[in-house]
């Protein structure tokens, strides 16, 4: 073989060689032969060790003696296949979870779009100067005069592009076929950096005035639909009834630029001129609809790009014929830049936190995991002590022993990687699909990349480091005198570990503290959440959202086409009452209008009464029902009346108020008969005929609101957004879904081109809770699944302690100790290390729960109901799995204990 | 071996084995057990030269192309590994020696410094 096999040749000889010289010495010394040899051979020392030592000259030493370790390791393990398979189970569901985590906070957070250098990419926001630039998102939106003013004047971005999402119907009429859309600018794509998977990709020419109606598919669509086939290229599609030609595919792994959808069809923004409506989106100044992102000028400097997008602002939302009032209000709205390399998200809002949260969860769980592996790793240490001093006097050194042990641990570790890469693919798939809403679906590319495998790879690194370094640094130093004799009993083998396995047990203890207070923090909230009093009844009402666009409905026919529906629905069997609303309770979205001005609060201002108002610019949330709404969702009616049919758009305004709208601007009076003003055209009074409780609008999670109902025939013809999009609400005498089939063939009577959408009011409020839902029930689960773990690690160690000091406790019985005063050793034992874990985990609870204070409800991070109610279940279960393997030590036979000996 | 003999002699300090093995091979090419007896000889028996090291430091000087190693026949007529140190180890030689000196006189001055003293 190699020079290293010669070499290892000639050593062989060599030492031979020399061994025979000496034992010559020594017989010219004057020994015998037998004696000389020996004295020769013990002069030589430990031949195996040289032999080693003289290799690793000759090295790639440590890579034989990898592949050596690897299969010793894989020898050791195949020989225990119940350790193998407890440690190998435990690690795939540590790493797996983590790594399911992981790979979402990836795919939210991350993950950069697979476009051409996506760290350039930058999408513009509206900013107010008031705000200091932290504003929430969701003012990124501009109109489309205002993204030409942004294509046109590329002096702060070398090039510029836009995008609006869509609902496409794919199907002609009756039932809807939903697809996700996109309208694109002509730039879209080439300022991306996109190549065309088939066909061509919209270009700039595609984008202008009159154009005809293209589309690109995307390439999960394309397959879908066309199972990839060339031919779509050329087909004719069908959009909203409109024929569009299917132009080209866009390339596998892009998704769209927001994070959390994908998209089917992209259309160009001036085909949005083909779907008409009254006011078409592409000259009007009112309709915020358009994102807008571009790539930045690299010869700007931070400073001079601030600077140019402040007179960009100017020049965007300054009318030149404003007031000077006016001017100064809209001066303050300014223009910012914030990175769009990793897409753009409204997921990243609600979900970065919560993510992050369960990333610690997970994380702490995979390491009481290890300190449980840690334990069963060390005990088998002990049970090895005879083996490694064996192979210590053999000649292996103590870092090669370690390393054999480290290896073992890494195998494990990997095996166990291996199989969480697999669960974790499914783990992260059931997660995203539980917080996928009804409404929303959520799609996200979890696909593997290299830095989920980074991540795999350093939490393999970790595990095997917790879980193999104190048992091999502990076992290695063994007299081998008394490890080979297979003595048992010497005073140092008996706390041999032990020590080292109680702290284990307490920062089990102390970690799955801080889980079960975490988890009963988030539980509690949940509870607290969903048990609220939210100011209506949410059970047994179907939701049925319409548009009557779309079935080309006239305006003037919209009022009477809803009360021929309401009045059909009326009739359904099952079916206790209906109402009608603009918008629904607790779907996030609002109707917000500012400036109430109550005529009372009027008065009193201008007499100086000292009566004030708590903030006087806040909003009033409205919505605009049909008299049906408050008793079909069950609305508390305090005083005053309800609408009625009577309350007609000639008849003078009226409006239904909660006790938070007449608190804030009717204090302390009656506020039925009482009048105030409302942004909102026409500037007529309106007088409150009707007072309902405290309820919820938006989401559970929001203060008192004050809130005005207005009727839905009284509603503004200018301008005309509302009145065609409402949602009907039905009270059912039976489940709700059962409606689902007759509700549809009843509209179909009236039109059958009305989409609609189904919905449970149960369910819409459900879905608000997604995030809260998800916390509470995973750090649940993982709380529970910690506590588990610790007990078994606690089981554990205090039945190897009971086993080690078996004799121990035969001599005590045979002097004539009760077997209680055994039970009390042990278990003194036990509560020592349960307190000093409980206290530990107390402190990092105090000092952790903290993150946690944006996600719960009704309760502070510091709830001492919660931490003590944790700590309760922490006990009795510790308790309950220390006095089984303490009842066993009562029970130890003194004879047959110390015939051992 | 009595314990007394043990006791004066002296472990081999970190490195120099390689020295004087390089300087041992400069009389001439000679096989392992040779190399171990003419330092402890030379050093009047205080050093002792460790079989555990004395190879594994052989093996690295190979590595390192100092000396090289031949099959030959012993002076019994016995087959034999040689040692021989190679030009490149002569070098070597004069280089570590230079170093030694300069060490030991540094030690050596630190460890007697009333002499110096004296001196100055």
């Amino acid at each position: 073989m190699s020079r290293r096999q010669r070499m290892m040749d000639n050593l062989d000889q060599d030492i031979r060689d020399y061994i025979e010289r000496e034992t010559q010495d020594n017989i010219e010394r004057g020994m015998a032969l037998e004696e000389a040899r020996y004295a020769a051979l013990r002069k030589f020392g430990n031949v195996t060790r040289i032999r080693e030592e003289a290799r690793e000259v000759w090295s790639f030493l440590w890579l034989e003696q990898l592949w050596q370790d690897v299969r010793y390791g894989g020898r050791t393990l195949a020989r225990n296949p119940g350790f193998t398979a407890v440690a190998v189970l435990t690690l795939a569901l540590g790493i797996g979870v983590n790594t399911a985590i992981f790979s979402l906070i990836d795919a939210v957070m991350l993950r950069m779009l697979p476009v051409e250098k996506p760290g350039e990419l930058f999408q513009v926001q509206v900013g107010n100067a008031d705000e200091g630039g932290g504003g929430s998102g969701g003012d990124s939106v501009f109109t489309t005069p205002m993204w030409e003013q942004l294509r046109d004047h590329e002096d702060v971005f070398s090039s510029t592009l836009a995008w609006a999402g869509t609902n496409f119907d794919l199907a002609e009429g009756g039932t809807t076929r939903a697809l996700n859309g996109l309208w694109v600018s002509g730039s879209f794509f080439r300022v991306l950096g996109l190549h065309p998977a088939a066909g061509r990709l919209i270009a700039d020419t595609d984008d202008r005035l009159g154009c005809p109606a293209v589309a690109v598919l995307s390439y999960g669509f394309w397959q879908e639909r066309y199972g990839g086939a060339k031919k779509a290229i050329g087909s004719t599609l069908s959009l909203g009834s409109h024929p569009f030609e299917v132009i080209g595919v866009t390339p596998p792994g892009f998704f769209g630029l927001e994070v959390g959808g994908k998209f089917d069809v992209a259309a160009p923004i001036c085909a949005k001129a083909i779907f008409g409506g009254e006011k078409p989106h592409l000259d009007n100044v009112q309709v915020f609809w358009l994102n807008v992102a571009g790539r930045i000028n690299p010869k700007l400097s931070r400073a001079q790009c601030t600077t140019r997008l402040g007179i960009l602002a100017t020049r965007l939302f300054v009318a030149p014929n404003a007031s000077p009032e006016e001017r100064q209000a809209l001066m303050k709205i300014t223009l910012r830049i914030v990175p769009a390399g990793t897409g753009i998200s409204g997921l990243r809002g609600p979900f970065s936190q919560p993510l992050q949260i369960l990333m610690a969860v997970v994380g702490i769980v995979l390491l009481i995991a290890c300190a449980n592996l840690a334990g069963l790793t060390l005990a088998r240490a002990a049970a090895r002590r005879k083996e490694i001093a064996v192979r210590q006097a053999l000649g292996a050194s103590r870092t090669r022993l370690i390393r054999q042990l480290l290896t073992e641990c890494v195998l494990l570790s990997s095996a166990g990687a291996l199989l969480g890469i697999l669960l974790a693919r499914w783990t992260a798939a059931l997660l995203l699909r539980t917080i996928s809403t009804a409404k929303n679906t959520v799609f996200l590319d979890l696909s593997l990349n290299t830095r989920i495998l980074g991540f795999v790879l350093a939490t393999v690194a970790l595990t095997s480091l917790l879980i193999s370094l104190l048992p091999a640094l502990r076992s290695t130093r063994v007299s081998l005198i008394s490890a080979i004799k297979g003595s048992q009993s010497s005073e140092a083998s008996r706390d041999w570990g032990l020590r080292g396995r109680q702290w284990i047990v307490g920062s089990q203890v102390a970690l799955s503290l801080v889980l079960l207070v975490s988890a009963g923090l988030l539980l509690r909230s949940f509870v607290k959440l969903i048990t609220l009093d939210i100011g209506f009844d949410r059970n047994n009402v179907l939701l049925v959202g319409t548009h009557l666009k779309p079935a080309k409905v006239p305006p003037e026919r919209w009022m009477a086409t809803y009360e021929e529906i309401e009045n059909r629905l009326k009739a359904l069997p099952g079916v206790l009452s209906v109402g009608r609303s603009e918008v629904t309770p607790i779907s996030g979205a609002l109707l917000e209008f500012g400036d109430v001005q109550s005529d009372w609060l009027k008065l009193s201002t201008s007499l100086r009464s000292p009566t004030r108002l708590e903030d006087p610019e806040a909003p009033a949330y409205a919505n605009f029902i049909s008299p049906g709404y408050v008793p079909t969702l069950r609305m508390p009616l305090l005083a005053g009346r309800n609408f009625t049919r009577a309350d007609l758009e000639t008849s003078s305004g009226v409006a239904v108020v909660n006790q938070t709208f007449s608190r804030r601007f009717f204090p302390h009076l009656n506020p039925i008969g009482r009048t105030f003003r409302m942004d909102l055209p026409p500037q007529k009074p309106f007088e409150v005929v009707g007072l309902i409780e405290d309820l919820k609008y938006y989401s559970l999670r929001e203060g008192t609101q004050a809130i005005v109902l207005l009727p839905t025939n009284q509603l503004p013809a200018e301008p005309m957004v509302f009145g065609n999009h409402e949602t009907i609400e039905l009270r059912t005498a039976i489940p709700p879904s059962a409606l689902v089939a007759p509700v549809r063939a009843a509209v179909a009577e009236v039109s059958s081109a009305i989409p609609l959408e189904f919905h449970t009011l149960a369910q819409q409020v459900n879905d608000s809770l997604i995030q809260e839902r998800m916390l509470a029930l995973l750090s649940g689960f993982f709380g529970v699944l910690a506590l588990l773990l610790a007990m078994i690690g606690l089981y554990g160690t205090f039945s190897y302690l009971v086993t080690q000091r078996q004799r121990e406790f035969g001599v005590r019985m045979a002097l004539g100790a009760a077997p209680v005063a055994i039970l009390g050793l042990v278990m003194r034992d036990i509560i020592a290390v349960l307190a000093g874990g409980m206290v530990a985990g107390v402190l990092i609870s105090l000092a952790a729960t903290r993150v946690l204070q944006q996600m719960l409800f009704g309760l502070g991070p510091r709830d001492a109901t919660t931490m003590f109610l944790a700590a309760g279940v922490l006990t009795a279960v510790a308790l309950l799995a220390g006095y089984l393997p303490a009842r066993r030590a009562m029970k130890v036979e003194p004879m047959v204990a110390l015939r051992y000996e | 071996m009595s314990t007394k003999e043990q006791r004066e002699r002296i472990e081999l300090l970190q490195g120099t084995l390689d020295l004087l093995i390089l300087r041992t091979l400069l009389l001439g090419p000679t096989h392992g057990h040779a190399i171990a007896k003419a330092i402890e000889f030379k050093s009047e028996d205080v050093l002792q030269v460790e079989q555990g090291s004395l190879y594994p430091a052989l093996h690295r000087l190979i590595k390192r192309g100092w000396i090289s190693v031949q099959e030959g026949t012993s002076e019994n007529n016995r087959r034999a590994k040689f040692y021989r140190l190679t030009p490149k180890g002569r070098r070597q030689l004069a280089v570590e020696t230079n170093k030694w000196q300069k060490l030991a006189g540094a030690i050596a001055r630190i460890l007697m410094p009333a002499e110096q003293e004296g001196k100055s």
